[in-house]
Parts: C-alpha cells; structure tokens; sequence
C-alpha cells in the first residue's frame, strides 16, 4: 500500500481514533483493487463510469446512493434492457450525483445518457448546468442553445445563457437571451434582473432601474436586489434614493423557475444538507423555507437533536409555540443533557407564563454548562417574574435546589454568586409588581 | 493621461521576445537560493480551520545593506498534547517549528540566502498566521510584526541583525486570531500606527463539525465563529503604542477579516483602510482627518460585489491599473465566486468592473489569496498575480488520493492597457500544482524587475524570479524620511510627459498575511528618462524632482530632494 493510498483516509480521523482509522484506511486500499469501482461501457459508444468514493459520505446517503448504482448495475447487465431504460437508468444516477455535487461522477452519468437519447432535453440541460459550474462556458452555450430547441417552452434555458453571456460580458447575446425568456414569461423575475445587470454594466441607470423594479415586483423578498437599486441610483446622482435602498438591502436575491435543478434538490435525502440548507434559509429570515428544510432533516433522521432544535427554534419564528415545545421535548428525550434544548424550551415556557416548569429546565441545562451566561440570564428573569407575583418563597426554593446542586458539582464560584443573589431575594420586600 | 503608456504597451509585446519565441516570466529558485523552508500545518484530521488558512512571511531589508531579506512565518500543532511528529504530516525538522529569517546575500555578488533565525532573536513559535513590515522607532530600521492564532509578537529591530520583542512594552499583542496587518500614519503624526485584522473566535473546543455538499467532513466555512474584530494600534511615538480601536470608531463594524490595504482611496490626501472580510461586507475606513474612521464600504460600492453579495474576501491589493489617476481595489474569493476589480471612478465611487476587466471567469475556478498589482513586464501597466489553494477538498485531488486535495495553479495576469487583463499563467512557470496562501512582492536580486515570493500551506515556500521585466526601462525608488524610515504611504507621480503620469505608492501591506518591499518600481516601457516626479509624503506635503535617472534604484529621502549616496547601480541577474 502506498503511502497517498492510506493517508487520505486517515487525514480525516483524529489522533484518538487511530486504530479505527487505520482499519478504515486498510479497508479502502483493499477495496481499491476490487475491479467493479468501473462500470464498464454496457454499449459501444458510452464511457466507463468510475465509482466515486462515498466512504466518507453521511451514511443514509451513501446507501441512497449505492441503491441507484446497483439499480443502474441491473439494468446495464440486462442484454434486454431497451436504450430508453438504459437512458434512463444513466440519468437517474446523474441526477443524484448532481444533487450530492459529486460533479464529476454526475457529468459522465449525463454524457451515457445523452448519448442514448440525444434528444432527450433534462440530461443536456443538466449537463449544461455543470459546465457552467465548473467554468466550460462555451460548452454551457453550445447545451444552452440545443436545449432550447428541444424545450423553447423552458424558461431556465434562456435565463441561463443569458447569465452565461452576463458572465463573459457579451452583453448583446445576453440581453437577447432574457428577452427570449419574456417571452416565454413577461415577468420572469430573473429575466429582468438580468437586462438589469446589462443596463447597469452600461450605466444606463435609468433602464437598470425600470428593471430592477420590475424584478422586485414580482418577488419583493429579493432584499438584493435593492443594492443593485442603490448603485443604479448612485450613478444617476440620487443620493437620497441610494441610502433608503442600501437601506433595505439584504442577502436575498432572484432565481429563475426550474423545476429540473430545483428536483435535484427533491433527491437529497440527507440531514446534514438539510440542514444547512435551514441554516441558511435561517440567516436570511425565510423562516418558512428553513422550517421545510429543517422538516426534511428530521425526516432524513429522526433522531438528530439538531434538527428538532433547529426546527423548534424556526417553528417559534413562525408563531406555532406548541409545535416548537413539541420539537424541544423530543430532543430532550433524545438527549437529556442538550443545554440548548432546555433554555429553547425554558424560553417558550417563560413566554406563557410557565415559570416554574422554565426554571427546571434552566436548572437541567446549569447541571450541563453551569456557566452558560444566557441560562443564568433568563433563571435570574423568571426567578424575578416568581416574586414579581408574590411567590417568594418558591423563587427562594428553586434558588436553593440550584445552589445544591452547584456544591453538588463544587462549582464554589458559582455557588457563591447564588448565594448573594439568594440574599437579595430574601432582603428584598416580597410583593406583586404592579400589573 | 495615458496616451503614451497606451503605446508602448502596443509596442511591448511581452512575453515574447524579438524572434518571436515565447519567454517564460519567472523562474522558481528558492532550494537553489537556499531558502530552503517547509510550511507545516498541524494537521491531524480533525478539520480545523486554522490548518489551512496560514501562513505569510515578509521581504524586508532588516540589515539595511540594500537588498531584501525574508521572513517566512511557520505553523505548529494546533492541540494541547500533540507532538509535532505525530501529525498527519510529521514535522520532520531538527527544531521545533518556528518562523525563520533569511539574510540576502547579494552584495556578495550572488544571490544567496543564509538562515540568521538563530542569532536573530525572533523566536516565533507560536500558530503563525502573517507578517508586517514597518519601522516603529523611526530608526531607519524596519521592525517586524508576527501575527498568531494567540498571542502576537512585535520584535524592534536593534540593528546588526538583531531583534527584540517588545510586544509587552509596545502594548501591541492581540491575543485572537489574527491575521494581515498594516503599518501606517493615519494622523500624519510622523510615527507609524497599525491595524491589525482579526478572522473568527476559534478554539478546538468551539470547533463545530461541518460538511461539504456531498455530505463528507469538510472545513468549517468562518461564520460558523463569532467574527472577533479588528484592533487599531496609535504609536504614541515613545514605543508605546495605545488601542484606539473603539475611540477611532473601527470597532463598529465586524467581520471575518482576512486581507488590509491602507491606501487614500478617497484622493483628500489621507490615508484610509480597507479590510477584505471572508463571508461579511467589506469595510472601507475612510479617514476623517481627526482620529476617527468611517465605514464607507456599502455607499462606496466596495462592501459587497456588483450584484449586492457578501464574497468571501481573502487578499486585497489597491493600484491604479487604468490609469486615471485614482487607486483602484482587488479582493480574492472563493472559487464559484470571482474574485473582485473595484474600479475607482473618483469622489470615493468604485464600480465592480470585474467582467468587463477580463477576471471574472479565471478567478471562479480558483479560491484565491495572495495577490498583488505590479508591472511584471515594466511596460507602465500594472499586472496582476493571484495565489491560489483551495480551502475545501477537491473531489477531482480526492478522486486520485491526493495526500493533500487543496492544490490550484497560481494565476498571472497581463493588463492590456486597453481596460482588460489576460491570463498569461501558460507562460509564467509560477510553481507546481501547491496549496498557495501569501504572496509577497519585491525585487529580490535588485535588477529592475519585481520578483515574487510565494508561501505555501503545508509545502515549500518559492521565490519566482523575474525574467523579463528589466528587458524594459524601469525606475526604482526608496522613499524616506527625515528619520530614513520608509515612508509608507507615499505616494508618487511619475511625470513622464503631462498627459501620461503614472501614479505608485509606497507601502509594504496588501496581498495576504505578508510583508511586500516598500520600494517604488516603475515601469516605463521604452522611456529611457522621467522628466518628472511628484512626492506626496504622507504628512501632506508635496515635493517634485526633476530629471530622474532610469534603470537604477534611487533614495529620496524627505525634504532633501535626492541622496544620491545611496542610488545602486542595475545589477544583472544573477
């Protein structure tokens, strides 16, 4: 065994997990000399499919994708299969590929498929995708252009060779593109945007400005949007106008309908996509999609504590309380010691007035992270809230329990400010506070 | 104002020679110079993001003996109890790993470097990041700042090739993560200040899984950690330095900085900051002349790229590569992402013409860091280097059991002179396929041509030595002042006729974690003579020289027109 063949898969196990690693790394190299990492050409004409490494990949989706390999497999081997299923079968396993951004793998998939159905329009239009991705511009166009012959109905295609045109600055082939695609939908919003773009780069400010308008009529969520407003009225001189649209400027931004790339997205069945996805979706407050991208993490494993915290922190930007209380618990009874969990759930509890029910859980989440300054911060609220009605004696008491427990772990630091915060509870006059 | 550059860069037709056959640009000679150094990361498999975001180094003349010396800063093991041996690349070197100094030995009439780390002083074993280049006691000798993941170190230079850390006394440490730094007089004081860029509020503890598209581990992107903040030190001119930050009003804006340039972006004669951020806006600190900054990014059209998008900001350089008299700005990104020309159109507007300029497509499929505006050719026009080194694992490096699957080509561009760069990397021989991260510039041999050093993550370091440029005429400048301190931040305008000026700074920061020689050198294609210079020192006085001698280095020194003592003869190369 080389050296390059076993050092890659130790590069990602740490230092604790050495001989896990080498027994991984053993395995691979091994595995390395098993002939069908090829699929070789079932037809004269196509090429060898090379089998990429999933070791490394989220285990459900590395099963996800060996079922369509093996699918693929079947099919290929079958002398009856029909070049339309075979077709088919090459294109599948490309779409998943696709979706997982194992671009190599996907391009050769699509190049099979295409070439046993050359007039099949999804795998041209994908393999036109990744050419784009991966900088072959001209190849991106040559696809482009076939697809639209075979789709003139599809409004991706125009919207993509124009913003592959947008990219190489050929501004009129560009400009045509998206009025091809106006065509097809006068409002196409990325249509739109695009002639804006071309106008601004032309600093035609007032045409950029008419599109760009017109781009945030259809969608006034795209927040990005507005800064192209703002650098489009910078030129005209209209500095009033620039500040209130860099004002409103945001990261989101325009995106044609494709019902094909936006299938690939359909194929992904894995928790760590999805959740990054609602991650994402999180930080730009589309709380809806977050919440639908969260969904599909749970879904894709529904004992990820993550998840259900992500969806029960999303499902509470939405207003539905009850269902995000749902999503704490059950990570909770999955993992009784997430911190997060607790103060989340403690959060939604104090909100309803719950206030002995949020402090036991801010009391689960100190026994964890004793020094966790915004548990400490909502316990000192809610605490407040008891006496603030009257119920001293109980905010005195679940003070008690939770300095017990800071001796009980010898946090002698943390004991001591319970205790001088006990004193002001105790000096302090107990009585309602006034509605 | 460029009429005559336009043609001479029609007339140069580099880099091909007069027969037509196709000359390479650089030529690779660190081992052969001895500047032998390998860069080592700590890596052990865990996909912490300091691995792969180090390290710089710095040319610098610290002996003043009129050639550049380097600094290379080195990595080191990354978790408590792990041996340097005993990582996923094992350290192999006699000593613990430290950042090294190399003195240039080219007054002996070779080009040779010979490791002084050892009686130098510097001890820099800490996780290292970059190197800053400035002179902080106005002594006429430049000191050196080490950025760290921790605890910084500031070392004075004492002369006779010694240093000392005064990073305690200076008041100067940062201990977070930082990263690029820059020394320059923001308040004309006469003693240089410095910014320091701060990434992400990292540890091993708080380091998150993270994954790529495929679902595989990956390196976490930097948002997944609170941005830290910058820190803006004022040199109150005793070797002292105080924090301002806050006072100057640079801490109200955070980011996840990689890159600074400081530069008068503005043109009011002030110097201003720009910090390239990797995932958060830009920020344009415009100087308002009495202490305080004002982040201008967002107004200024340099916060964000043309289409209102957050970039993952590495490098940064600022030049004027059209020639309108105004400096413009270059950031490197992410591949996917272009890296980003923000033209300057004047009155602090920029206009991100990164398409139009020919880089949009190059840069997408490269995730850039190092880079630098310089006239390779000497033509007038300033090209462009970018360093490269991806910082997520490459499937088509993995798919072949690459050991390290980060590895990209470095980039040089040739400006045309017609508002366009093209790619001419082809002919360039930068270094073999490395995970490239700083890259510094000077003319290293001192032959009229500007040469590269290029650091590289988990690999050699490499010096590229210019072959071409000094085919052309060329004028080399060091600006000093009264104290023989670099003046960074001066800037001069190369009168060549009235209608053709050309405009350079002097400066040693930009690029990526690394130091650049602070010495002016001027292209001037066929000119054999500049009829006129105009310094603009950074206190806001303005000096003009007449009659400039060509194809030699020449001293100014503030207030005294010229100290022809100094000028240095062309050398050839060696």
């Amino acid at each position: 065994m080389s050296f390059k063949s076993y050092v890659a898969p130790l590069r990602r196990c740490g230092r604790n997990l050495f001989l896990v690693c080498l027994i991984l790394a053993t395995a691979v190299a091994v595995h390395s000399q098993v002939p069908e990492k090829t699929l070789k050409p079932p037809r004269e004409g196509l090429m060898a499919l090379y089998w990429p490494n999933l070791s490394d990949l989220e285990v459900s989706v590395r099963e996800q994708i060996k079922e369509q390999q093996n699918a693929l497999i079947v099919v290929a081997k079958n002398p009856a299969t029909s070049t339309t299923e075979l077709s088919e079968a090459f294109g599948k396993l490309g779409q998943l590929y696709h979706a997982y951004q194992l671009i190599q793998s996907a391009r050769d998939c699509y190049f099979n498929a295409n070439f046993l159905a050359p007039n099949d329009f999804r795998w041209i239009y994908l393999r036109a995708d990744i050419d784009r991705r991966v900088g072959s511009m001209e190849d991106a166009i040559r696809r482009y252009r076939l697809a639209r012959t075979l789709r003139p109905d599809y409004v991706a295609v125009p919207v993509n060779l124009g913003n592959t045109f947008l990219n190489l600055s050929r501004y009129d082939e560009a400009r045509a593109s998206f009025l091809a695609a106006l065509e097809i939908d006068k409002n196409d919003p990325a249509a739109h945007y695009g002639l804006g773009e071309i106008a601004l780069s032309e600093r035609n400010y007032s045409e950029a400005i008419q599109q760009f308008n017109q781009t945030l009529a259809q969608v006034p969520s795209a927040n990005r949007v507005h800064y192209s407003l703002a650098m489009a009225y910078r030129g005209l001189g209209d500095l009033e106008k620039v500040k209130a649209h860099l004002a409103q400027q945001g990261p989101v931004g325009v995106r044609v309908s494709d019902p094909l790339i936006d299938g690939l997205q359909d194929l992904v069945e894995s928790e760590r996509v999805h959740l990054a996805r609602g991650k994402q979706a999180f930080e730009a407050r589309q709380y809806a999609e977050a919440a639908d991208e969260f969904r599909k993490a749970v879904a894709a494993n529904p004992d990820s504590v993550t998840a259900r915290i992500n969806l029960g922190a999303t499902l509470s930007q939405l207003g539905d309380t009850q269902g995000a209380a749902k999503q704490f618990e059950e990570a909770i009874r999955i993992e009784p010691g997430r911190v997060n969990a607790h103060y989340n759930l403690a959060i939604l509890l104090a909100g309803q007035n719950k206030h002995e029910q949020a402090i036991a859980h801010l009391q689960s989440a100190l026994k964890v992270e004793p020094n966790d300054a915004g548990v400490w911060s909502l316990l000192d609220r809610e605490l407040r809230a008891l006496v603030g009605l009257g119920r001293c004696a109980e905010a005195s008491d679940w003070l008690h329990r939770i300095i017990a427990t800071a001796e009980q772990q010898q946090n002698t630091e943390l004991a001591a400010k319970l205790k001088a915060s006990l004193k002001l509870f105790e000096h302090s006059p107990c009585r309602p506070s006034a509605p | 104002m460029r009429t005559i550059a336009i043609l001479l860069a029609a007339l140069i037709a580099l880099p091909f020679s007069a027969s037509g056959q196709q000359r390479v640009v650089f030529k690779e000679v660190a081992e052969q110079v001895g500047l032998k150094f390998q860069h080592y990361n700590g890596m052990t498999g865990k996909f912490y993001l300091p691995e792969i975001t180090g390290s710089g180094g710095a040319l610098f003349d610290f002996d003043n003996d009129g050639d550049l010396d380097v600094f290379l800063v080195q990595g080191n093991v990354l978790e408590p109890n792990t041996q340097p041996g005993n990582t996923l690349f094992p350290w192999r070197g006699p000593e613990s790993p430290r950042g090294k100094l190399f003195r240039n030995n080219l007054n002996t009439g070779k080009l040779s470097f010979t490791d002084v780390t050892q009686q130098s002083g510097i001890v820099a074993t800490g996780y290292g990041m970059g190197g800053a280049v400035g002179d902080i006691n106005n002594d006429g000798l430049p000191d050196l700042y080490v950025s760290n993941l921790g605890t910084n170190q500031m070392y004075l230079n004492k002369g006779g090739g010694k240093f000392a850390d005064v990073t305690k006394e200076s008041g100067t440490d940062d201990p977070r993560w930082s990263t690029s730094a820059s020394f320059f007089d923001y308040d004309r004081d006469g003693w240089l200040d410095l910014m320091v860029v701060n990434y992400a509020d990292f540890t091993t503890a708080n380091s998150p899984a993270c994954y790529a598209a495929t679902t595989a581990k990956d390196y976490c992107t930097p948002r997944v950690f609170r941005a830290p903040g910058n820190r803006l030190f004022h040199n109150k001119g005793n070797g002292v330095f105080e924090d301002v930050t806050v006072s100057a009003g640079v801490s109200k804006d955070f980011g996840h900085g990689l890159g600074i340039v400081t530069a008068d972006l503005n043109d009011d004669g002030w110097i201003d900051i720009y910090v390239a951020n990797d995932g958060d806006q830009n920020q344009l600190w415009t100087n308002q002349k009495n202490g305080t900054f004002v982040n201008d990014a967002l107004l200024a059209g340099v916060a964000v790229n043309r289409n209102g998008q957050t970039e993952a900001g590495m490098g940064v350089d600022v030049g004027d590569v059209d020639g309108n008299g105004t400096d413009d700005i270059f950031v490197t990104h992410l591949m996917d992402e272009t890296n980003t020309l923000f033209l300057n159109l004047g009155k602090a507007l920029f206009e991100d013409r990164t398409r139009e300029a020919g880089l949009g497509m190059p840069g997408r499929r490269f995730t850039g860091f190092g880079t630098f505006f310089f006239d390779y050719d000497n033509d007038g026009w300033l090209d462009l280097f970018v360093a490269n080194g991806a910082v997520q694992l490459l499937p088509e490096l993995v798919r072949v059991n690459n050991p390290f699957p980060l590895g990209q080509p470095n980039q040089l561009f040739r400006n045309t002179g017609k508002g366009s760069f093209v790619e001419i990397t082809d002919q360039a021989e930068l270094q073999p396929l490395e995970v490239s991260r700083g890259a510094a510039l000077g003319d290293v041999d001192n032959d009229g041509d500007t040469d590269v050093l290029v650091t590289n993550n988990n690999g050699p370091a490499r010096l590229l030595l210019n072959q071409v440029g000094n085919k052309n005429h060329w004028l080399g400048l060091r600006l000093v002042g009264k104290s023989g301190r670099d003046m960074l931040g001066a800037q001069v305008e190369i009168v060549i006729t009235e209608k053709n000026t050309l405009r350079r700074r002097v400066r040693t920061d930009g690029s990526y974690l690394v130091g650049n020689d602070p010495r002016v050198l001027v292209g001037l294609g066929a000119n054999t003579r500049v009829p006129k210079l105009r310094v603009h020192w950074p206190d806001g006085t303005v000096e003009e020289l007449k009659d400039l001698q060509t194809d030699r280095y020449t001293t100014l020194k503030q207030g005294t027109k010229i100290s022809p003592a100094t000028a240095q003869r062309r050398n050839e190369k060696s």
